[in-house]
């Protein structure tokens, strides 16, 4: 197998049928629904006590309306940790790292928010669009920035993720190209990037971790506003 | 066409057989449709331990498996003689994933065992503080229980002793009533002295004033009697008595 640097990135395909929907789905098998008993194995307990955690911790600043959430940003959260986390497996192919399905993930949820706002309080809604205690010239102006900072949310947030991953994963690309390619001329600079490419594995479980949940955190953000 | 004749022959051929006898249908009413005990509850109890695992991948079951035939080191042959297949074949190519591969698998057994048994005595903590909340509530449940049993037969040899209390209580009443009465008696008592005294002191008042009075009006008579004849001879009477009296006291002396 001759990878490029760029073949991880590209949609898997196995003879002509598309993988996509297959890889995308993956993660769901390997978190069992929780059992009907009250005490269960020790691998349901972790995996509830984890979902109580960061549902806990990303819900509490919502008032109750924006409680209804909750189902849609916990299994969002557990969805792009897994497949992050997943992603960082050899020869694994990473749905996120394609911005075709990060802005389908951000553009609807983000839109929901706005639609949220305008809908039910837009005067709050809009106000939002002008920081407090701003000086009266600066007015015009200051709207006009808060109204291309909303607009370019969803992109952001997409293109967040998209770049956060594939910079990580090309890095690791890269740098391990270059412990192998070195290896046989210089095996000493070879035992260094090999050190580099396991600092770089380290943060790159981080990112992954971080991104997932810096994507709903935000959200949940831009719901506060508006809900 | 001979399926036709099949498919005509059929009826008159199945009423040709025996009709289904009586126990069958006696069979049907009579049997049991629950014939296991299919309920929900007790769900079958965990296994207590997982299944075993040999290097945290592959189950201890095909080891067992390999062992008759070829040993304790038959699929340690045979992991190495695959890996070693691939390799010599180029069905796997050593490229860049491999390094990635070795880094990221690094990091995962480290991971594992480096957290692995904090991982999982913090689920068996999680499970058993729940067990304990339980059984806490329960065992407060029986404590409270077992308390109000204690308290009830407290009352209840409280309940005996009713009789003592009584009496206790009658003796009580009856010290209070006689202290009242002895207190009243005593104020009686001290009223009636209080006037009689009053009575006492006016006649004794009476009495003194009266002799006073006779002494003072006796003394002004006498007083006034006495003549200044009678005063010049008792004067001189007291000065012969006194020369007397000085020349017996010189003798003396």
């Amino acid at each position: 197998m001759n990878l490029s640097f760029f073949d991880q990135f590209m949609s898997p395909s196995m003879l002509g049928i598309p993988l996509i929907l297959i890889s995308m789905l993956f993660p769901m098998l390997l978190f069992p629904s929780p059992n009907s008993r009250w005490v269960s194995n020790r691998y349901s307990t972790l995996q509830l006590w984890f979902m109580h955690l960061i549902t806990k911790q990303l819900m509490t600043p919502l008032n109750k309306k924006g409680h209804k959430w909750a189902i849609i940003l916990m299994s969002l959260m557990i969805f792009l940790l897994t497949i992050n986390l997943l992603g960082l497996l050899p020869y694994t192919f990473t749905p996120t790292t394609q911005l075709s399905m990060n802005m389908a993930l951000a553009f609807p949820l983000w839109l929901a928010t706005l639609l949220t706002g305008l809908r039910n309080q837009p005067s709050a809604s809009l106000g939002h669009l002008l920081p407090e205690g701003t000086p009266t010239p600066l007015v015009p102006a200051l709207i006009l920035i808060e109204t291309t900072s909303l607009l370019i949310r969803p992109l952001a947030l997409g293109v967040r993720l998209t770049a956060n991953l594939t910079a990580g994963h090309l890095l690791i690309q890269l740098i391990s190209t270059a412990t192998i390619t070195l290896l046989p001329i210089m095996p000493m600079v070879s035992f260094a990037t090999a050190t580099i490419l396991f600092l770089l594995t380290i943060l790159e479980v981080a990112v992954a971790m971080i991104q997932a949940y810096v994507f709903v955190l935000l959200l949940s953000l831009y719901l506060q506003e508006n809900i | 066409m001979l399926s036709r004749l099949v498919l005509r022959a059929a009826p008159a051929a199945l009423r040709a057989l025996p009709p289904p006898p009586l126990a069958v249908g006696v069979l049907h009413t009579t049997r049991q449709l629950h014939t296991t005990q299919q309920s929900l509850a007790p769900l079958p109890p965990l296994p207590e331990k997982g299944g075993e695992v040999r290097h945290g991948l592959i189950p201890e079951e095909f080891f067992q498996f390999l062992y008759p035939k070829t040993g304790v080191t038959g699929p340690y042959m045979l992991g190495t003689g695959l890996v070693l297949y691939l390799l010599s074949k180029e069905i796997y190519v050593v490229n860049h994933e491999t390094v990635a591969a070795a880094c990221i698998l690094s990091v995962i057994i480290y991971a594992v065992k480096r957290f692995g048994g904090d991982v999982a005595a913090f689920a068996d903590k999680l499970n058993e503080e729940k067990m304990a909340k339980a059984l806490a509530v329960k065992n407060e449940a029986i404590d409270n229980l077992q308390t109000a049993i204690d308290n009830e037969k407290k009352e209840q040899w409280r309940v005996e002793g009713r009789t003592y209390l009584f009496d206790a209580k009658r003796n009580n009443v009856a010290m209070l009533l006689e202290a009242n009465y002895r207190e009243r008696l005593m104020m009686v008592y001290n009223e009636v002295k209080k006037r009689l005294d009053y009575q006492v002191a006016m006649q004794t008042l009476k009495r003194q004033k009266e002799q006073d009075h006779m002494i003072q009006w006796v003394e002004k008579n006498v007083v006034q009697s006495i003549t200044p004849q009678q005063q010049k001879e008792s004067i001189a009477k007291c000065i012969l008595d006194l020369k007397a009296l000085s020349k017996g006291a010189q003798a003396t002396v």
